[in-house]
């Protein structure tokens, strides 16, 4: 009796764990692409259909297809909407120097300004701030906070 | 013929004799710290109450204080006052130097005290045990409420006395304290003696302030405020609590530093998302550009004589160290290993800089010679940056941050010592978390 | 019987009163003042203290630092030598020129552009001080083997004429003072650290005389190190008297010279 319990118990750990595992590599699979995340989890909406960030791979501030659609998606909205003046926050992920990451923070807002512009939108409208690694928006030491945190947020000013 | 042959024969002989001297040579020895027998101070009986000084503790205190201070060099190993043998007074007449030796010090430190008038004096003696002798002695005079930092001065003159090199324990650390959720953490700049004593916060935390560092008379600061979300390099003088933004850039100033004679502050200033260094002269307030690369180049640090900047900058790809001249010609890479490197500080005698490194995912800290030769990693951990060296050049002060779960939990920000052997790495204790430590030179010099 | 016991017990109480009697006076013996060496008086300002509320302003009295100095009779100063190490810095110049863009600024301006306001040329000079000789490592590199290759010739002569101890005399001398010398912590290993100690022994292995051969560096500016290092090696001699000498032989061994030298032990 007390056996049969047991396996029982076994079998329910063993199918839990199996499921939990299943659905943590799927997720990590499905939310970062090579370095870069790709899930919608922490973002916001400037407007419906218009997210309001971007997100880059480890040391780098270059744009991927997606950050591209995104910021084109911006470039339309604020276009849309003449008198809104936006400001774009720089962020990068807690594993480089402080110093190094406001210099980097700084670097991947102005590579989402420069999108914009391309896009039309006047540089006046744009003004950019680099936090650095001192505004994660996922507080986790892990590589999908990481990704999450390596992010160029683009926010309303009036 | 033959007697000159004879004649040489003899001479040589006796010139064998004569250099037959024995010599042995002693190439090993005990790296054990140095035992050392801190006597009490003696409090003199004349002495009278002043303020809220315990005035008949202060002398149990101070060489507390002394004790404390040489532990932590790791250099010493202060022996436990219960095997003292002699009473304060008269050890510091004359110690009987067997009874010390006995407890197997090989050093002692005596002392007295007196308060009154407002003064205070404190006089102290150095002994060799094994040479029976006295090595140093001397009197100091201030006001009572200045006794730490007495007990700090005659640390270093004893810590001068017995290794040959500067103090570093009358000095102050300045460091960001840290509280709050990761997300929101609130940044106050904070300042506290070199032992964690007298802390006091410069800024009330209303703002995001990053990366103070002193000027070489430790009476101004200057740091990187996000006041009015504007990222700007400041300066603020410590005794009138006055602020101001140094010079009028259009966009992010930081990684500010002050040069060897505290005239100019170089600082990295983010031009269309592309950092570069400057510098700017604090009287004439010129401004002049150093670094013009399409690359990230911050983190900038003069040599002690000013003739050199070291910096890092990601030309090569990844963040590498370079080198140059103060005017910004013959810039040469000095790091080539595996991993990246930032946040170098040149030391202020000159011959080492101290880094960042991080490789693997795992961040070091570690000391090279200036021309990148001879690297050293002292401590490796899951984060920890910034390096600031002790006046003396033989610590460093660093932060280093803990893994945190999938809330933030765990995550704590926290001053570590290491001495540039690798030896006795130790954490400082603050009241808040730390971060961004800066270490002053001798106040009292 | 009883007589010789009686003796006995007025001889010891005696003694024993004698010696409690005396000894006080031995404990009191020392308190003649020693020499003080140097007393040196220093008053500390209190400059540097930081006032609590640092946005209140709060003047500081700008107190002067006094360093005043009483020195008794046969007071040798106690080593002060507050020179840096001999950094001499070579002046060879050679004048480079290069054109530099500085920029002026001027606070009142609220202009969102630094302007250049001036070109012009600056004069620089090359200087080939320390630290660019740091920078340049190649000399230094030659010097530590040119000393290695320099010990190395010096060690050799010295076992030729080695005579006096045999092997298993001199490593049991050798493992003695091992164990005595604590080596001063942070000593600049790639300065050259020999200390060259001279002894006169007694028979019992004690020590007569000392005396440091290269007593001079002692106090030359940049070698406080040496100083403290040849101390140590001082207080490691005295500290293991009596020497392990042999107990035969002594007109060979009654004048000895220890090589203190920790250079490989600290690299190692």
């Amino acid at each position: 009796m007390t056996f049969k319990k047991n396996l029982k118990n076994v079998f329910l750990v063993v199918f839990t764990t199996l499921i939990l595992s299943a659905c943590s590599t799927g997720k990590k699979s499905g939310n970062i692409e090579g370095d870069v995340y790709t899930g919608k989890e922490t973002v916001k909406y400037l407007a419906s259909g218009v997210p309001d960030r971007v997100f880059f791979a480890t040391n780098k501030s270059s744009l991927t297809t997606a950050s591209r659609a995104t910021l084109r998606k911006q470039a339309t909205y604020l276009r849309k909407n003449k008198k809104l003046n936006v400001t774009i926050e720089g962020h990068a992920d807690e594993r480089g120097t402080r110093e190094y990451n406001l210099a980097l923070g700084e670097r991947r807002a102005n590579a989402a300004k420069d999108y914009l512009m391309t896009y039309g939108i006047s540089g006046k409208r744009i003004s950019v701030i680099s936090y650095g690694k001192e505004k994660p928006v996922n507080p986790a030491s892990s590589n999908l906070a990481w990704s999450q945190n390596r992010r160029s947020v683009t926010v309303k000013v009036n | 013929m033959k007697k000159i042959f004879l004649a040489l024969s003899i001479y040589l002989i006796s010139f064998g004799s004569l250099s037959a001297l024995i010599e042995v040579d002693i190439t090993r020895g005990n790296l054990d710290p140095l035992p050392i027998a801190v006597s009490p101070l003696h409090v003199d009986i004349k002495s009278v109450e002043y303020k809220d000084v315990k005035v008949k503790e202060l002398g149990n205190n101070i060489s507390a204080i002394i004790e404390k201070n040489f532990k932590n060099t790791g250099l010493f190993n202060p022996l436990k006052k219960e095997a003292f043998v002699q009473k304060p007074d008269i050890a510091h007449l004359k110690p009987r130097f067997e009874d010390w030796r006995l407890i197997k010090a090989q050093a002692l430190v005596t002392g007295k005290l007196l308060v009154k008038d407002g003064k205070l004096k404190v006089e102290f003696r150095l002994w060799d045990l094994t040479a029976a002798k006295e090595m140093t002695a001397l009197a100091f005079t201030t006001t009572p409420s200045n006794w730490r930092r007495v007990a700090h001065i005659i640390s270093d003159k004893i810590y001068e006395r017995l290794t040959g090199e500067e103090g570093y324990f009358d000095t102050r650390i300045i460091y960001v304290s840290e509280s709050g959720p990761k997300e929101e953490r609130v940044k106050k700049l904070a300042i506290m003696d070199q032992d964690g004593a007298n802390t006091k916060y410069l800024t009330l935390g209303n703002e995001l302030v990053l990366t103070p560092r002193f000027n070489p008379t430790n009476q101004m600061v200057t740091y990187l405020s996000y006041f009015r979300n504007m990222p700007r390099v400041y300066l603020l003088d410590i005794e009138t609590g006055m602020q101001e933004v140094v010079g009028n850039f259009p966009g992010m100033t930081f990684a500010p530093r002050f040069s060897p004679d505290g005239k100019k502050i170089i600082m990295s200033f983010a031009e269309d998302g592309n950092s570069d260094i400057y510098t700017m002269d604090l009287e004439t307030r010129v401004v002049e550009r150093i670094t013009n690369h399409s690359s990230i180049d911050t983190s900038p640090s003069f040599s002690p004589d000013g003739k050199f900047i070291v910096f890092n900058s990601d030309r090569s790809g990844l963040q590498q160290i370079y080198v140059m001249r103060s005017d910004g010609s013959d810039v040469k890479r000095v790091t080539f290993g595996k991993g990246i490197y930032g946040t170098p500080v040149w030391s202020p005698r000159g011959d080492l800089i101290a880094f960042t490194k991080v490789r693997k995912g795992r961040f070091y800290i570690g000391v090279m010679r200036v021309d990148g030769t001879g690297e050293r990693l002292l401590t490796e951990n899951f984060y920890q940056e910034a390096p600031s060296w002790s006046p003396n050049g033989r610590v460093l002060v660093f932060y280093r941050e803990t893994k945190s779960g999938a809330k933030g939990e765990g995550f704590s920000a926290k001053l570590w010592s290491i001495d540039i052997t690798g030896y006795n790495e130790r954490k400082l204790s603050t009241k808040t978390d730390a971060s961004d430590p800066s270490w002053s030179s001798l106040l009292s010099k | 019987m009883t007589k010789s016991l009686i003796y006995s017990l007025i001889f010891h109480s005696v003694m024993i009163l004698l010696t409690v009697l005396t000894l006080p006076f031995m404990i009191r013996e020392p308190i003649d003042l020693p020499p003080i060496v140097s007393v040196e008086l220093i008053q500390i300002s209190d400059k540097t203290n930081i006032p609590f509320a640092p946005k209140a302003r709060k003047i500081i009295e700008e107190t002067k630092k006094k360093e005043e100095r009483v020195v008794s009779e046969q007071a040798p100063p106690a080593a002060k030598a507050k020179e840096k190490p001999d950094r001499i810095p070579l002046p060879d110049e050679k004048k480079e020129q290069k054109q530099i863009v500085k920029k002026k600024q001027n606070p009142e301006e609220i202009e969102p552009q630094i302007r250049q306001s001036s070109e012009f040329e600056k004069k620089e000079i090359v200087d080939t001080s320390q630290i660019a000789a740091l920078i340049d490592k190649a000399k230094e590199e030659e010097a530590v083997k040119k000393n290695k290759i320099d010990k190395l010739t010096q060690s050799s002569v010295k076992n030729s004429f080695a005579t006096g101890l045999s092997l298993s005399e001199e490593d049991a001398l050798r493992a003695q003072i091992f164990g005595c010398w604590s080596v001063p912590l942070g000593l600049p290993y790639d300065k050259d650290l020999l200390v060259r100690i001279k002894l006169k022994l007694k028979k019992d292995g004690t020590i007569m005389k000392s005396e440091i051969l290269d007593h001079q560096r002692m106090n030359r500016p940049g070698q406080k190190f040496y100083k403290v290092l040849a101390e140590s090696a001082l207080r490691a001699v005295r500290l293991c008297q009596p020497l392990k000498v042999p107990p035969t032989g002594y007109e060979k061994w009654k004048d000895i010279q220890l090589n203190f030298n920790p250079t490989e032990m600290l690299k190692g």
